[in-house]
């Protein structure tokens, strides 16, 4: 307290100076959040006009639909699938980049690029990547008819939705384990390579378990963010299918909420929704972020 | 103190203007030539007169326009004008946020308006809620030239027919004979109307909010059964099967044949087809030993939204007045393929001279189809959350098509989750007659 007290003179300045943004996040994030709680309890019309209290109704609803199980499920193999995937590949980057093989001056600038592209771009350019008929794969459809068709097939689409994914998760995590990867003491590694431990002793001996912190916190936001940010993703390349293959929990509340005018559906799925992320982080850094040594 | 005076001047102006003129606002939902097409009728109003100024806002798609529609209104910002599709027609019915054009517009005749089209959009008590704007109905569309090469001669006018002919031209080497994208709209609705099915107990709910889905147990199943198998034998395709990745750009390109697409795709066909291909339209095709009903009007219709002032409900009748217009109407069909669905307008297209020219092509075809003998079956469809069970529909299909289950439980599935939708419906508008 004592260090605040010194930076501020007045103690209502460093208030004032954070308020304009915790207006933002007050005006758009817990007010809908309250909102989507309240309609959650309710039955509401799609104009207004109307909205009856309902009481637990629309969870029993929600809770007892297959659909929503199967939209929970699917979100959970993309979350696992695609954010351990997004964590491991930039690792393998980070790594290479660090030991100064060659071109690992240029990867690390071109890596970072992808950074700077919207999901719905990455969209857009994946649904082309991957279309069948013109995309990289189409040589495989010539030879072999039919084998990648993800327009019918459910497994291939989402495939395409994890490969886009991953694709835009590279450069974010790729920053941060290259970081933790530099600030580890050249020391420690001329001390383990007297040591006789070789590249990869020394991978999985010394640099893994010091850039903990770094994986945890890429970890950690990554299962947090697939679950939000395929959105942008399924919207622009499978629209959710086909046959509801691609429809994660996410697109299935737009879906439900925006074209089905289900408000109290979509309200109830949101509050859901937020209730696992909160617990899976939670647990997260119960489980996993009480073993990590932040200590050097 | 003078600041003051002078804003209660601008106020007063302000005030004594709007209540002689009005600036309205109309949402569309279309893109490509019929947003063309609209944009022109826009400015075509404001050049007319100058009292009212109509400022015509696209939002990209029906279903944008409806969600953004909903959150204006809920925000007391919402457009007066507004047109929304067929789908939505119970939703808008119930939703208190629209009055029926039919109250504020008293004077005008409109039983000049199709029966079919009237069907769609009136009350139980025979007023019309919208002003049916851009309306389509489905039609056969097949690639002359193409079917011609394969020695195919006569257009198919049933399905076993249309099979035959893609048989031929799969002989003939053709990589697509026919091509659909398995639309709730196209291989139900209008499925189900001309070949006289429900899709719905109680008359596709016209009768009532209790209404159950029953398209399960209709020929329908048995048709869309078909297409699967038609589908693994080469003879149909799908949107996802084309190069194009969408239907009717695969049939503008030449690379499908034949095509089930609605009479608003017609004006983008014929220009894509424009000396290089002959292009040929009719009625949807039958089943054999099945007699024709009418076809179903699609496409879209325009709502007046409530809690405007007198000044702008005046702008916005003077809009529909003009929309309405004979000639209006005629140039909006020319430009787009769009059925004009009054009777007064098909009497000038007749007079005109033009009624042979291409560009009205399918108008005297899509009111012939509308204008089959109706059953009260082949009304409309009167269905809560319709928007959302379309896409349940074609979710549920594609699993089909897919060969993850049999088309038989894709469509038992879909019902129970439609009926799912009617019953939370049904409780959201508990207590509520239908108008």
């Amino acid at each position: 307290m004592t260090s605040e007290s010194t930076l501020f003179s007045n103690r209502w300045l460093p208030v004032l100076l954070v308020s304009p943004f915790m207006l933002l996040i007050v005006l758009f994030f817990y007010v809908p959040i309250f909102q989507a709680f309240y309609w959650s309890f309710f039955l509401e019309q799609p104009f207004g006009g109307g909205s009856m209290f309902v009481g637990f109704d629309n969870f029993a609803r929600v809770l007892s639909d297959r659909e929503f199980w199967q939209a929970g499920w699917r979100t959970i193999i993309f979350m696992v699938t695609a954010s351990s995937l997004a964590v491991l590949i930039p690792l393998i980057l980070a790594v290479a980049a660090d030991r100064k093989i060659r071109l690992s001056l240029p990867a690390r600038n071109v890596l970072v690029w992808p950074k700077g592209v919207a999901g719905a771009s990455i969209g857009v350019v994946f649904a082309f990547v991957f279309n069948p008929f013109v995309g990289l794969l189409a040589p495989l459809n010539k030879a072999f008819p039919g084998i990648w068709a993800p327009g019918i097939d459910g497994t291939d689409a989402f495939i395409t939705l994890i490969a886009a994914h991953v694709w835009s998760g590279i450069p974010f995590n790729f920053v941060i384990l290259l970081a933790g990867l530099q600030s580890i003491p050249r020391t420690m590694h001329q001390a383990a390579a007297m040591d006789g431990a070789g590249p990869w002793r020394r991978i999985f001996d010394v640099q893994l378990p010091l850039i903990m912190p770094q994986l945890f916190l890429t970890l950690v936001l990554e299962f947090t963010e697939s679950i939000t940010s395929a959105f942008a993703l399924i919207d622009t390349i499978t629209h959710g299918g086909p046959g509801g293959a691609t429809t994660l929990l996410v697109y299935k509340i737009y879906k439900d909420g925006f074209s089905g005018y289900d408000l109290s559906g979509a309200s109830t799925q949101t509050a859901i929704l937020m209730v696992f992320v909160i617990l899976l982080t939670a647990a997260q850094f119960v489980f996993l972020g009480r073993r990590i040594n932040y200590e050097r | 103190m003078k600041i003051s005076i002078l804003a209660a001047a601008a106020a007063l102006m302000a005030g004594a203007c709007s209540a002689q003129a009005a600036n309205i606002e109309f949402w569309y939902g279309n893109t490509g030539p019929v947003e063309t097409a609209i944009k022109a009728q826009c400015d075509a109003f404001n050049a007319a007169q100058t009292q009212h100024k109509v400022t015509c806002v696209g939002q990209g798609s029906y279903e944008v326009s409806m969600q953004k529609a909903i959150a204006a209104f809920r925000a007391k910002n919402h457009p007066v004008l507004i047109q929304f599709f067929d789908a939505g027609t119970l939703d808008l019915m119930l939703s208190n946020a629209v009055v029926p054009v039919q109250e504020i517009l008293p004077d005008v005749k409109w039983d000049n308006y199709i029966a079919g089209a009237r069907a769609y959009y009136e009350t139980s008590g025979g007023k019309l809620f919208a002003q049916p704007y851009n309306a389509s109905t489905l039609l056969f569309y097949t690639n002359k030239t193409e079917l011609e090469k394969a020695g195919i001669t006569q257009t198919p006018t049933t399905w076993e027919e249309v099979i035959d002919a893609a048989r031929k031209l799969k002989a003939a080497g053709h990589a697509c004979p026919f091509v659909t994208d398995g639309d709730t709209w196209r291989v139900l609705e209008q499925f189900s109307a001309r070949h006289g099915l429900p899709i719905a107990s109680r008359h596709n709910g016209y009768d009532g909010l209790d209404a159950e889905y029953v398209f399960n147990t209709t020929f329908v199943a048995k048709h869309l059964q078909n297409l699967v198998d038609w589908r693994k034998e080469g003879l149909v395709k799908l949107n996802a099967d084309t190069k194009a990745g969408n239907y009717t750009a695969a049939f503008n390109a030449g690379e499908c044949a034949m095509m089930e697409g609605s009479s608003g795709s017609y004006a983008a066909s014929t220009k894509a087809f424009d000396g290089k291909y002959q292009l040929t339209v009719n009625m949807a095709p039958m089943y054999k030993g099945y007699e024709r009903h009418n076809t179903l009007v699609g496409g879209a219709s325009i709502y007046v939204m409530k809690g405007h002032d007198q000044a702008q409900v005046d702008g916005a009748k003077a809009f529909l007045d003009f929309l309405r217009k004979p000639e209006q109407q005629m140039a909006f069909t020319a430009a787009t393929g769009y059925v004009p669905v009054t009777n007064d307008v098909l009497e000038a297209i007749n007079k005109s001279g033009d009624a042979k020219a291409a560009k009205y092509a399918t108008a005297a075809l899509g009111i012939e189809s509308m204008n089959q003998p109706p059953t009260a079956d082949s009304r409309g469809i009167r269905l809560g959350f319709y928007v959302q069970f379309r896409e349940i529909f074609v979710e549920e299909t594609q699993k089909a098509y897919g060969g993850q289950q049999t088309m038989q439980v894709s469509l038992d599935n879909a019902k129970k989750r439609g009926d799912e939708l009617l019953r939370r419906f049904e409780q959201t508008y508990k207590g509520v007659k239908l108008p």
